[in-house]
């Protein structure tokens, strides 16, 4: 049976690939598929055809972040949908609107902040100096503000802040 | 054989260990390493957003320093490599995204231009040093230590981009190990994710289930110890596993090392040089062990 996608804000590129999506389920059959191992409230079939084709509000879905992202079902799509890729696309969708998981959201600001995904601390520069290393600070603080300005992400941040 | 290092985040902030091992082995076995200015985050957590513009845009100027230095990239974390390989595929593949790119970076004053190449150190260490010449730098092989080989997820796929190993039968590590006159074992559950993404933005639970259900595969296999190469494989099974132990009750230990230490240990240098002290999960008859293969 066909199935209806409502998801209108997928980009041309993926809708095409949402389209060839049977259902097949081989997503889920795998061995230690993340069904079986990650999460017993997760399977790829029903989080991506259901809440992410499927739905308008697939974003809210709380499953989307037990997706692990490591890419077992692309591996085994044998259309090459590649669910993965439009859970991601739901994660995007969550920064957007507010209702990502504050980790993620947190380490894209810090990303934008000091050019380093997690904070720079004391205790890092003492096992660097223990170890001679050279001392770190923020990095390419000024280019990454420019794209990130460009592209809007610093406004989506802006937006996103609770 | 100069390489541009990228270093990422994870590595230099949290596991700087890792980063002292890697100048101290790879420039032995003729890989120099040299340190452009001015890179930043690959950027793996704006992918992994997908907001797919802004990370291809930060990953391109990445690149473009590297190209200015006129060098190939050697990274030592899996989602730093999946990060730039991507993005430096794409780049190159489309004329018109590039041109996109570039405009966004203008301001910067970098341009993509596709001229080098983006390689794990798995892949430098595999591909052009080679085995042989590994081999043949091994002072004290590491006879009898049973190790449990974990790549990780995105050193793997998509294989078309990673270009480096079957993503549901991975074998590359086991032979870099046993190089090293270690023993790789066949464990179960080898190819599952570390969990350390569904630690962090997903749930602990679940995430401490998956661990336990991996370290209880590699103790089946009497591992003496796992594998990585990538520095969020190894918080999960080091801190990650001190962590889910207390919830989890585990009654035994499975240490991780990095590739890079046992390379270390393998090429004559001391446990002390290799860095594996500060680990979080030890256990005593690994100790030993090590102390005697490098006495």
């Amino acid at each position: 049976m066909a199935l209806a996608i409502r998801a209108q804000y997928l980009e041309e590129g993926r809708r095409r690939a949402a389209e060839i999506c049977l259902k097949c389920g081989v997503c889920c059959t795998v061995a230690h598929s993340c069904h079986v191992m990650y999460d017993h409230q997760f399977n790829p079939r029903y989080t991506f055809v259901y809440d992410c084709l499927a739905s308008e509000k697939g974003a809210a879905n709380p499953n989307i972040w037990l997706c692990v992202s490591c890419h077992k079902c692309e591996e085994t799509c044998p259309y090459e949908v590649s669910p993965i890729h439009f859970i991601e696309h739901l994660k995007g969708e969550g920064l957007t609107r507010n209702i990502a998981h504050p980790t993620i959201r947190a380490e894209v600001t810090q990303v934008v902040a000091t050019g380093y995904a997690f904070p720079l601390t004391s205790a890092t520069d003492r096992q660097r100096q223990g170890l001679n290393l050279a001392p770190l600070s923020p990095r390419a603080v000024a280019d990454i503000v420019k794209i990130a300005e460009k592209t809007g992400l610093a406004t989506r941040l802006k937006e996103a802040q609770p | 054989m100069r390489h541009a290092l990228f270093l990422g985040c994870f590595i230099p902030v949290r596991l700087p260990h890792i980063e002292a091992v890697a100048r101290r082995v790879l420039p032995e076995l003729g890989v120099e390493l040299v340190d452009p200015e001015g890179f930043s985050c690959c950027p793996e957590p704006v992918g992994f957003l997908t907001d797919r513009i802004t990370a291809l845009a930060m990953a391109a100027r990445n690149i473009s320093i590297a190209e200015e230095a006129g060098l190939d990239i050697i990274t030592l974390c899996n989602g730093c490599t999946y990060t730039l390989r991507q993005a430096n595929q794409t780049l190159k593949g489309d004329p018109a995204l590039r041109e996109r790119v570039n405009g966004i970076l203008a301001e910067t004053g970098h341009t993509f231009k596709g001229t080098v190449e983006v390689r794990h150190f798995a892949q430098v260490l595999h591909g052009q040093v080679g085995m042989e010449k590994i081999r043949s730098a091994v002072r004290k092989p590491l006879t009898g230590l049973r190790v449990a080989c974990h790549p990780g997820c995105h050193i793997l796929s998509p294989p078309d981009v990673m270009g480096f190993d079957d993503p549901l039968d991975p074998v590359v590590l086991d032979e870099m190990i046993a190089a090293l006159g270690a023993e790789p074992v066949d464990w179960d559950r080898k190819t599952l994710c570390c969990g350390w993404t569904l630690t962090n933005y997903g749930d602990k639970e679940s995430a401490n289930r998956l661990l336990g259900a991996k370290l209880e595969a590699m103790r089946a296999a009497k591992a003496d110890c796992s594998a990585v190469i990538c520095p969020q494989c190894f918080y999960q099974f080091d801190t990650g596993q001190m962590l889910a132990a207390r919830e989890l009750k585990f009654d035994y230990k499975v240490p991780t090392l990095y590739y890079l230490q046992l390379l270390a240990l393998a090429m004559g240098h001391s446990v002390e040089e290799a860095n594996t002290r500060g680990h979080r999960v030890k256990d005593p008859a690994l100790e030993e062990k090590l102390g005697r293969l490098t006495a």
